[in-house]
């Protein structure tokens, strides 16, 4: 007689299967789309497929080699992470904040929720390009917004100047996605026990003892996997950037996925994109397995 | 093989004696009627031209329907490429780059069009496209791959007005000895650029440019080539962008935005266009649709209606580039795919698009974007009437496309424009212009180390050879 | 002074929280209003200089050339598209997530297969997915979108899934199963319910996933199938920037996000999951 993880009596029957039952239509769709893309991809990636010549035969790690030769890809990586690394924990906490702040009840909750949560909506391509605009010198409402504090007209090239591009993208990919952790922690936050919550106040527990022996043990399964989520779509970074520098000044905004366009899409060194990408799953999955055994350890 | 093709042009060349291409095309097409034929086109304002215009025309004269495809220019080489790798064969009729053609020839996405040339008889209409478009954007070897359709050249465009102010005749002058006039040479174009400022910023500014990418790399081979620059060394293929000339001229070019509007850094075609036409700045170079733009032509038209409202219409000056020998820059051309199912449909309706007759009406539509190409554009009395400046903005066009310079065109050349796109952005951005240089010239060597120095040579010195490509 | 009475400090912080929150819905939305504004603006009025904070009158003429000249049925498709799709991935998600939370089928080796799906680099899988699509005559179909927006979502309904239903204590399900119900009776009578904001938040997202994806959109539409945001890209021309047309298009391909997420916000709240269970 098998059982479930909690050790619970599956019967022979329903039991088993179903659990099969219920995974088998998912997967087949992942497999369906999934299976043949990756396989293909790795394939090319040994032969040497470039814009001009379909050369399919077998190259050894001739592109894989190119990878450790490649600055600039090196230097996309670089510039990923780094956005990921600021982003993602200003995300997490500016939307944990706005899930506090809505959190009890209060009368037209309903709309500013709605509200807050069209910056996610709208299309990242449209995102960019408004920021853009917003961001433009003569046509923009941001220098205008700056003159007027500082007192005098004030130039701000915010997708020109070095040290201002990463701000203007960081500050565009933040307002677009922080509603999203708003959302998903309102939703986690609204399910913590509230019984729990009560005896702790009645305890005359501090906000921060709450907030760490009750709150986020309650929340962490979802803050998990908002952060992965997020943290992998982070790292696919792509409209925004396009939209506001596309991958300028030089190459200085570049992340991995515009120089993947970049190489993929117009230079069409096709064996070469696929052998990166390889190399990006690769990275991707040793990081999300290292944090996943972390937070799994934990929990 | 001789004998066929010469028979095969006997009837039709009477015919082609009776008709213009465009009758000739129409005729042959008409056999196809009841089918459909695809044509990638760039999206927004380029496809009206086919959505409202020309192929509801064709539909009307030859009843095949077509069907535009439109694609963000950014993405047209990867759509047609893929297309062409995955034997979809789902696009009968193409526009593309002309800079692309080598890329898209080699990899064997494009139909080669002589036999079809001669066999509907349209050699004698082809000769009438400039010669600058003529002899550089319709063969790859010695085949003919492609119908240049566009006339895309660099015009500098200035203030009448401002130039032909006595007060400001006088004082510029007294101030540099030489009579404003629209500059003949880069130092000319700094010393009235900064005098204008001077003398009228912040209501208008000497000059501006586009300084975002893409384009500005189209400027920059102008000029670098002007100054006595060269892309490579013509021997050991090593690029020497990164020469003191090389140096010198981003140097020039980053110099020359002092005196123009802050933030012009950020500036691409539309902002360029946007400030002109408000009158912000006094000179800009561009390519022709500025002209029609700035003379309001069209303006009525709903689909420009995205054009700001001209404020200088009336007092645009035109004039060649300074040194005298404008960039060509981008054109497009009217290609068959070689993965296509209807080549003679298509083959019909891009001979019927390009031809004499059907052509002149296409670059007099308000909302087009193609540049008069050919000859008889030029002297078209009809062209000449839209706007009193008319004649005088395709005088303009015609001695400009006479003297322009080639876009750098060799194998992967896409990644050699991006290397110089970067590097102009790089310098807006205020790297210093030795490390640009070097870093472009850098890109360059191992761009061409990849494809093959001795292939790339061969190509190289193929192109060089143009009278268009080095002054 | 006196100190204030509990009651006294609860006015005061809810006027505190409103007035923080108003200032934070107004910061995000500033953006936003930017571009409704340009989309009642003529182009006169976007161009000047310096930037006009309202237009002179609220003109929809923006909107009228979208429906005129048909631009219109990209949101259309857009809608099939995104809401099929979402549909699909969050039933066919949601019964994987309950099954790897409680059974924990496939152990970790599936989970992470699964998670691993959404660090492909698009770029990496869409010309493959095209030469699929090619050879099955899929290209440019709404069922091939439909699809492929399914498989790319359906990662993230199950780990999102997964997270909220291990959340819901194991002793609600087991009392109904004591109670003579059966497992799919569970998943609908208790599961369900008690997973609803999680349910909600994860399908607003999915929808907006498959809603705003413009690269296979791109790639595997040609001219019958074209979506929201590949329409959107046809604005933005080298030589040309509609910006009326992008702002305008970019209100109405938001609306109807904007009107599921007002609807699904209700289940949002606090205290509506729990009343079922202390009884």
């Amino acid at each position: 007689m098998s059982t479930d993880t909690y050790g619970h009596r599956l019967s022979v029957f329903s039991d088993r299967n179903f659990k099969y039952l219920m995974v088998a239509p998912g997967i087949l769709i992942l497999l369906l789309v999934g299976i043949f893309p990756l396989i293909y991809s790795l394939v090319v990636s040994f032969q040497n497929i470039t814009m001009t010549d379909v050369d399919t035969s077998f190259q050894g790690l001739l592109n894989y080699k190119q990878l450790f030769r490649d600055a600039r890809l090196w230097q996309a990586l670089g510039h990923t992470a780094l956005i990921t690394a600021i982003a993602l924990p200003l995300e997490l906490v500016l939307g944990f904040l706005l899930a506090q702040l809505f959190l009890e009840r209060m009368p037209g909750r309903q709309i500013f929720v709605a509200l807050l949560v069209l910056p996610t909506v709208l299309s990242p391509i449209v995102a960019g390009a408004t920021w853009r605009l917003m961001f433009d010198v003569r046509f923009g409402p941001i220098g205008q917004i700056v003159s007027y504090f500082a007192g005098e007209p004030v130039t701000l090239l915010w997708t020109v100047n070095p040290s201002l591009v990463y701000p203007a993208i960081i500050i565009c990919e933040v307002w677009q996605w922080t509603p999203f952790m708003f959302l998903l922690l309102l939703a986690a936050l609204s399910n913590v026990d509230q019984s729990q919550l009560e005896a702790a106040e009645l305890d005359g527990a501090s906000y921060w003892r709450v907030l760490r022996q009750i709150i986020m043990p309650a929340i962490k399964p979802v803050v998990a996997i908002a952060v992965l989520i997020r943290g992998l779509d982070l790292f696919r970074i792509f409209d925004i950037i396009w939209a506001l520098t596309e991958g300028g000044p030089g190459s200085m905004t570049e992340t991995i996925s515009l120089y993947t366009y970049v190489i993929g899409f117009t230079q069409f060194d096709t064996s070469y994109t696929a052998a990166v990408a390889f190399l990006v799953v690769a990275l991707l999955s040793v990081i999300v397995t290292l944090v996943l055994r972390r937070m799994e350890l934990v929990k | 093989m001789l004998g066929a093709s010469l028979l095969a042009l006997t009837p039709s060349m009477a015919l082609a004696q009776a008709k213009n291409a465009a009758e000739v095309a129409v005729e042959a097409a008409k056999k196809f009627a009841g089918t459909e034929i695809s044509i990638v086109w760039e999206a927004g304002l380029q496809s009206l031209d086919p959505l409202n215009y020309s192929g509801p025309k064709w539909e009307k004269l030859t009843g095949i329907k077509v069907k535009v495809v439109e694609v963000p220019t950014d993405q047209m080489f990867t759509k047609i490429m893929q297309d062409f790798r995955s034997g979809a064969g789902a696009y009968d009729a193409l526009n593309v780059i002309p800079s692309w053609m080598p890329d898209l020839v080699k990899a064997g996405a494009l139909e080669p069009l002589d036999a079809m040339v001669d066999q509907f008889g349209y050699r004698d209409e082809l000769q009438d496209i400039a010669a600058a478009y003529r002899d550089n954007q319709m063969k790859v070897g010695d085949k003919i791959y492609g119908f240049p359709d566009d006339g895309d050249v660099m015009l500098l465009y200035y203030r009448k007005d401002i130039f032909e102010d006595p007060k400001m005749m006088e004082e510029f002058k007294a101030k540099h000895g030489y009579d404003l006039a629209p500059p003949k040479d880069w130092k000319q174009f700094s010393e009235i650029g900064q005098f204008i400022t001077d003398k009228m910023a912040p209501k208008t500014y000497g000059a501006g440019f586009f300084r975002a990418a893409p384009y500005p790399q189209y400027m920059y081979q102008e000029r670098f080539r002007m100054e006595g620059g060269k892309f490579f060394d013509a021997e050991t293929m090593k690029s020497t962008v990164n020469s003191d000339v090389g140096v010198k001229v981003l140097q020039d070019m980053l110099a020359d935005n002092k005196f123009m509007p802050p933030g012009v850094e950020q500036w691409n075609f539309v902002d360029n266009l946007a400030n002109f036409l408000q009158g912000a700045t006094a000179m800009t170079i561009s390519w022709p649709p500025y002209g029609r733009w700035a003379a309001g032509y069209g303006s009525g038209e709903e689909a420009l209606n995205w054009v700001p409202k001209t404020q200088v219409a009336g007092k645009v000056g035109y004039s060649i580039n300074p040194l005298g020998r404008p960039e060509l820059g981008v054109g497009f051309a009217l290609s068959v795919s070689s993965a296509s199912k209807n080549k003679e449909a298509a083959y019909l309706f891009i001979q019927w698009l390009n031809s004499k007759q059907t052509s002149l009406e296409r670059v007099q539509l308000p909302y087009t974007l193609r540049d008069p190409f050919r000859t008889s554009h030029y002297e078209s009395a009809e062209y000449r009437k839209l706007w009193p400046d008319a004649g005088a903005y395709l005088d303009t066009i015609k001695l400009s496309g006479e003297k322009g310079l080639l876009d750098l065109s060799m194998l992967q050349q896409d990644k050699y424009d991006e290397a110089m796109s970067k590097a102009l952005s790089s310098l807006f951005a205020g790297t210093d212009p030795k490390a640009v240089a070097d870093e472009m010239a850098a890109q360059f060597d191992a761009i061409t180390e990849k494809v093959g120095a001795d292939k790339q040579k061969e190509i190289y010195q193929a192109w060089a050879a143009k009278p268009g490509a080095y002054p | 002074m006196t100190a204030l009475t509990r009651r006294q400090r609860r006015a005061l912080t809810l006027a505190m929280r409103y007035l923080i929150a108003v200032a934070v819905t107004l910061l995000f939305l500033f953006p936003v209003y930017w571009l409704f504004m340009i989309s009642f603006k003529t182009p006169e009025e976007i161009f000047h200089v310096p930037p006009l904070w309202l237009p002179g009158q609220i003109q929809f003429n923006n909107y009228w050339v979208l429906f005129k000249d048909g631009d219109v049925v990209a949101i259309l498709n857009s809608l099939i598209v995104a809401g099929t799709s979402s549909v699909i991935a969050m039933v066919l998600g949601t019964f994987c997530a309950y099954s790897l939370a409680r059974f924990n089928t496939g152990g970790e080796n599936l989970a992470m297969w699964i998670i691993s799906q959404r660090m492909i680099p698009p770029m990496a899988v869409v010309f493959p997915i095209f030469l699929i699509y090619v050879h099955f005559g899929m290209v440019d179909t709404f069922s091939g979108l439909i699809l492929l927006y399914t498989a790319f979502n359906l990662p993230y309904v199950i780990w999102m899934m997964r997270g909220y239903i291990a959340d819901i204590p194991l002793e609600l399900e087991e009392s109904a199963l004591v109670d003579g119900c059966t497992r799919w009776q569970v998943i609908w009578k208790v599961v369900f319910p008690m997973a609803r904001s999680g349910l909600m938040a994860t399908a607003v997202f999915t929808f907006v996933f498959a809603w705003n994806d413009f690269l296979f959109a791109l790639i595997l539409t040609r001219t019958e199938v074209i979506t929201f945001p590949v329409q959107l890209t046809h604005y933005m021309g080298g030589q040309s920037n509609f910006w009326a047309k992008i702002a305008a298009m970019s209100v109405l391909g938001t609306l109807p996000i904007f009107v599921a997420v007002t609807i699904m916000q209700r289940y949002l709240v606090r205290g509506i999951s729990l009343g079922a269970v202390k009884g």
